[in-house]
C-alpha cells in the first residue's frame, strides 16, 4: 500500500472515531522502527496487546523481522476496508500502522466467560452447569460436548444498533437444509434496533409481533443443546446471552426435561405423564371450578357438593369473581417472588401463600376449596419444564376460565378445543407444533 | 379503519353476551340440594298425594353433621307439588343429588300412579342412577329417620342401597333407569326394596314385586335372598341347612344361577334352573367331621332346590316375572306372536331346579 494512502486512511479513521476518554492512540519508537496503535482500551485486552505487540516490538530489533512476525501472528488480519476496520475497532480490535501496512490485531476482551450454574432448568441429576455470557466460551462448550467434524458454525449479526453477533450452529449430517434456509432468511429479515438475547425472537417470529405460544425453545443447558443438535435441530447462540435458541421447537420439546434422559425408563415416563396432567390441571381447573359449581353441581359427589356449598355460604361474590380474585393474588405472588431478592423470597411466599390464603378463607372472601384449587393450579403450572411455555400456560387458563364462566361446562370444553385448534395451526419453521414424535438423538449416531 | 371496525365488532359481540340472561349460572350456595324424595298418599283426602322433599342444609362448619329440612306439600301431581314447594324455600331447588326416591307402600299398592313413576324419569335433573324404594310405614317416616352414623342427610340410605356401604343379600336395590325399563318392557317386571323406618335406623330386607302398574306381592327376607341369587346380584350370604338333628350354616362366597327355557315339541315346556353354591361351614350345632361334608352337601342341595322352586312357583302364581323369563323367551323366539304365546305358557310352565353345593372346608383346622 502506498504510504500516502496509509496516511489518508489513518487520518480518516482517527477522525471518525470521536475523541473519547477510552480511545488510545499510541506511537512506539525504537532506533530502527516505529509503529502506531489505535484501540479502545475498554473493549480491548491490554494484556493481549502487551504480550503480542509491545514486548516483541522491543525485543525484535530488525524492522523486516518484526514485519514477518506480525504477518505470521494468527490473531492478526490484514486491513481490507475502512468500514470493516472501524467496526472491528469498536468491538475491541487494535489497528496497527506499521511501515506501509495496516493490520488488525484481535485483542477483544472476553468478559463474562465464566460458566454459570443452571438456575432456570434445574435437574436433580446430570450436568449442572449452563452456558456463559461469552460467545466463544459457549461455542467451546458445544464443541467439547459434540466432537463431530460435521458441526457447522456460521455467524451473522442482528440489530441495527446493537449489531449483535449470532452464531448458527447445526450438524450438517442431520439438520434439514430447508429449515436452515428458512431460519437464515428469518434472521436476515429481522428489523430491530437492540438485539440482546434469543428470547426476543419469540415475538419477532410472528408477523404481528404478538405471540401467545412460543415456537422456539430457549435453554441454558449445553447438554440439551447438544442433544438437540444430534436430533437435527438448529441452534442460535447470541453474544452476551447465556441462553441458546433451539429451532424448530414443538410442544413435545417444551414438555420434556433433560432429566428424561437421566432417569430410568418408567420413572421418565411417569414424570412425563405427570407433566401433561399438570398442564391440563393448570389449564382447565379454574374454569372447571366455575363451570361445575355454578352450572353443573351434579358432577360432584353429594358429599363434596354439600361441602363446597357450605364453605361458599359466607362468600359474597359469585364463583368466577372468587376465582379471579384468588388467581390474581397468586399471579401477584409469583411475580413478586421473581423480583424479590433471593433472601426474602421464601418469606414472601410464606406470608402470601399461607397467611393470605388462610386469612382470605377466615374472612369469608373465598371458600376453602378455592384455596386448594388456586394452589394446585399454581403448583402444577410450574411442573412444565420450560419457562417460556409455563408463562404461556398462565395466560391460557384465563381464556378457559372466561368461556367456562359464560357457557359452563360446554364453555370449558369449547375453550380447550379452541386452544388445541390454535396450537394445531402453529408451526415452527415448517414443523407442526403438535408433532407427536419427540426429538431424540437417533440411534444410528 | 379496518382495524377499528374489527374492534367495534368484537365489542358488540362481547357486550351482547353480557346482555344474555344467565339461565344456567347459579352458584352452588344458591342451590338447595334435594337428597331424597318421598311420595305418600294424602291421608286427609283433600288432594291425591303428599310429596315430601328432604333438603340438605349445607353447613359452613365441618364439626357438626349436616342438617336437613323436610318440606311436604299436598298436590294432585308431582309437578304441582314441586312448584308449590319452590315457593316455600329461599334457594333454587336442585334435584341433581336426589339419589333416593321413596314411595309409600299404600301408594304402590294402588293402581293408576304410573304418572309419578315416569315423572322421575322425565325430569332431566334427577339422576337416572337414583335408587327407588318402597317406604314403610310411610315415605315421610323413612325420610325422617336420622341414623347416628350419617353426617350427610340420607347418606345412610345411599350407602345401604348402594354397594358402597353394607353388602347384603337381603337388599335388592333398584335404579330409576332400570325401574323405568322394567315398567315398559314386556317380559320383565319391576322389583323394589322395602325400607322399614325404625327409630334411628332402617331395615331393608324385603322386596315388593310389581306388575306393570302396581305392587302385587311382597317377599319376606329369606325369599328376598333367594330372588337375589336368581338375579345374580349378591353372592355373600349364609344358608341354614338342617340334616337330621344337626343344623349347619353355610357361608357362601360364590353363588351362580343359570336358567334355560326348554320348549320340546309336543311336550310341556319347562324352565331348567341350575344353581351352584360354593362356601364354607360357618356354624354348626354339632361337630361335623370333614368326611361327613358330602352328606351335608346333598342335604343342602335338596333344601336349596326346594326353596328356589317354592319361590319361583309363588311368583308364577302371582303372574309376575321379576327375573325376566318372558324377556328371555322373547329373545329366543322370533314369532310375531311370541308375547301372546308366552302369556299362555307362563302360568303353567314347570320349574326343574338342580342345585350343586360345594362345601370347601369346615372352617376349622383339624
Amino acid at each position: 500500500m502506498p504510504s500516502n494512502k496509509v496516511q489518508i486512511i489513518k487520518e480518516s479513521l482517527r477522525n471518525k472515531i470521536l475523541p473519547s476518554e477510552d480511545v488510545v492512540y499510541k506511537e512506539l519508537h525504537t532506533k530502527e522502527k516505529y509503529i502506531e496503535i489505535l484501540y479502545i482500551k475498554t473493549v480491548s485486552d491490554g494484556m493481549v496487546i502487551k504480550d503480542n505487540l509491545i514486548i516483541p516490538f522491543f525485543e525484535i530489533a530488525n524492522p523486516d523481522q518484526f514485519l514477518d512476525y506480525l504477518q505470521s501472528l494468527p490473531t492478526i488480519k490484514m486491513f481490507e476496508k475502512e468500514d470493516g476496520a472501524l467496526d472491528e475497532l469498536i468491538r475491541g480490535d487494535a489497528i496497527l500502522f506499521y511501515q506501509d501496512h495496516i493490520f488488525l490485531l484481535d485483542s477483544k476482551v472476553d468478559r463474562n466467560n465464566s460458566v454459570l450454574d443452571t438456575t432456570v432448568e434445574t435437574t436433580i441429576q446430570g450436568p449442572q452447569s449452563g452456558f456463559s455470557e461469552s460467545l466463544p466460551t459457549n461455542i467451546g462448550l458445544i464443541r467439547q460436548r459434540y466432537p463431530q467434524n460435521t458441526l457447522e458454525v456460521e455467524s451473522t449479526t442482528v440489530g441495527t444498533i446493537s449489531k449483535t453477533k449470532v452464531m448458527i450452529i447445526h450438524d450438517r449430517k442431520v439438520a434439514d437444509i430447508q429449515t436452515l434456509h428458512k431460519i437464515k432468511q428469518f434472521l436476515s429479515s429481522i428489523d430491530i434496533e437492540m438485539f440482546q438475547t434469543g428470547e426476543q425472537l419469540l415475538d419477532i417470529i410472528k408477523k404481528s409481533n404478538r405471540a401467545l405460544i412460543p415456537v422456539m425453545l430457549v435453554t441454558e443447558r449445553p447438554d440439551r443443546v447438544v442433544v438437540n443438535i444430534a436430533a437435527g435441530k438448529i441452534i442460535l447462540l447470541v453474544s452476551g446471552s447465556p441462553f441458546a435458541v433451539v429451532l424448530p421447537t414443538v410442544m413435545k420439546d417444551f414438555m420434556s426435561s433433560m432429566e428424561d434422559i437421566y432417569q430410568t425408563y418408567w420413572v421418565a415416563k411417569f414424570l412425563l405423564v405427570l407433566r401433561y396432567i399438570g398442564f391440563m390441571t393448570s389449564l382447565v381447573l379454574p374454569g372447571l371450578y366455575v363451570a361445575v359449581t355454578s352450572y353443573n353441581p351434579e358432577l360432584f359427589r353429594v358429599q363434596l357438593a354439600l361441602n363446597i356449598a357450605g364453605s361458599r355460604t359466607s362468600v359474597p361474590y359469585p364463583s368466577f369473581i372468587e376465582v379471579l380474585l384468588m388467581l390474581f393474588m397468586m399471579e401477584m405472588l409469583t411475580e413478586a417472588s421473581i423480583r424479590l431478592p433471593k433472601a426474602i423470597g421464601p418469606t414472601a411466599t410464606t406470608v402470601g401463600g399461607l397467611i393470605l390464603g388462610q386469612a382470605a378463607t377466615e374472612a369469608g372472601l373465598v371458600s376453602n376449596i378455592m384455596i386448594i384449587i388456586t394452589s394446585s393450579v399454581a403448583i402444577s403450572n410450574f411442573v412444565v419444564p420450560i419457562n417460556a411455555f409455563s408463562f404461556t400456560l398462565r395466560i391460557m387458563k384465563y381464556f378457559v376460565l372466561v368461556l367456562g364462566t359464560i357457557f359452563g361446562l360446554v364453555g370449558v370444553v369449547f375453550g380447550f378445543l379452541l386452544l388445541v385448534a390454535y396450537m394445531v395451526k402453529l408451526d415452527s419453521f415448517g414443523q407442526p407444533f403438535l408433532t407427536l414424535i419427540q426429538s431424540k438423538p437417533s440411534k444410528k449416531l | 379503519m379496518n382495524f377499528l371496525n374489527k374492534w367495534k365488532y368484537l365489542m358488540i359481540v362481547v357486550m351482547s353476551v353480557l346482555l344474555l340472561t344467565s339461565c344456567g349460572f347459579k352458584d352452588i350456595d344458591k342451590r338447595y340440594f334435594v337428597v331424597s324424595i318421598g311420595v305418600d298418599l294424602d291421608k286427609t283426602n283433600s288432594k291425591r298425594y303428599l310429596v315430601s322433599l328432604k333438603f340438605a342444609v349445607s353447613n359452613a362448619s365441618k364439626e357438626t353433621p349436616t342438617e336437613f329440612q323436610i318440606i311436604s306439600e299436598k298436590a294432585n301431581s308431582m309437578s304441582e307439588a314441586v312448584r308449590m314447594i319452590k315457593t316455600k324455600v329461599d334457594k333454587e331447588i336442585d334435584f341433581s343429588h336426589a339419589k333416593a326416591i321413596v314411595l309409600s307402600e299404600e301408594l304402590v299398592r294402588e293402581k293408576g300412579n304410573a304418572g309419578i313413576y315416569y315423572w322421575f324419569a322425565r325430569r332431566r335433573d334427577i339422576q337416572k342412577i337414583s335408587w327407588v324404594a318402597i317406604g314403610r310405614p310411610s315415605a315421610l317416616k323413612v325420610l325422617k329417620v336420622k341414623p347416628k352414623s350419617e353426617r350427610i342427610p340420607s347418606n345412610a340410605l345411599f350407602l345401604s342401597l348402594g354397594k358402597d356401604g353394607s353388602e347384603s343379600p337381603y337388599v335388592m336395590s333398584e335404579f330409576l333407569f332400570d325401574m323405568k325399563y322394567r315398567l315398559i318392557e314386556r317380559g320383565i317386571d319391576p322389583v323394589l326394596p322395602i325400607i322399614d323406618a325404625k327409630k334411628g335406623f332402617f331395615e331393608i330386607n324385603k322386596v315388593g314385586l310389581f306388575n306393570k302398574s302396581h305392587m302385587i306381592l311382597t317377599l319376606p327376607p329369606e325369599e328376598t335372598k333367594i330372588l337375589n341369587f336368581l338375579r345374580r346380584r349378591e353372592e355373600k350370604s349364609s344358608n341354614k341347612i338342617t340334616r337330621g338333628k344337626t343344623t349347619i350354616v353355610i357361608d357362601t362366597h360364590k353363588v351362580n344361577t343359570k336358567y334355560k327355557i326348554v320348549t320340546p315339541k309336543g311336550k310341556a315346556p319347562f324352565i331348567k334352573v341350575n344353581v351352584s353354591v360354593e362356601g364354607n361351614l360357618e356354624e354348626t350345632t354339632k361337630r361335623v367331621p370333614k368326611e361327613k361334608l358330602s352328606d351335608f352337601e346333598r342335604a343342602a342341595e335338596k333344601s336349596i332346590s326346594k326353596e328356589v322352586k317354592n319361590i319361583l312357583v309363588k311368583i308364577q302364581k302371582a303372574n309376575l316375572d321379576p327375573i325376566g323369563f318372558g324377556l328371555r323367551y322373547r329373545s329366543r323366539h322370533f314369532n310375531n306372536d311370541d308375547w301372546e304365546q308366552w302369556k299362555q305358557i307362563y302360568p303353567t310352565i314347570a320349574f326343574k331346579v338342580q342345585t350343586k353345593v360345594q362345601i370347601e372346608d369346615t372352617g376349622l383346622i383339624e
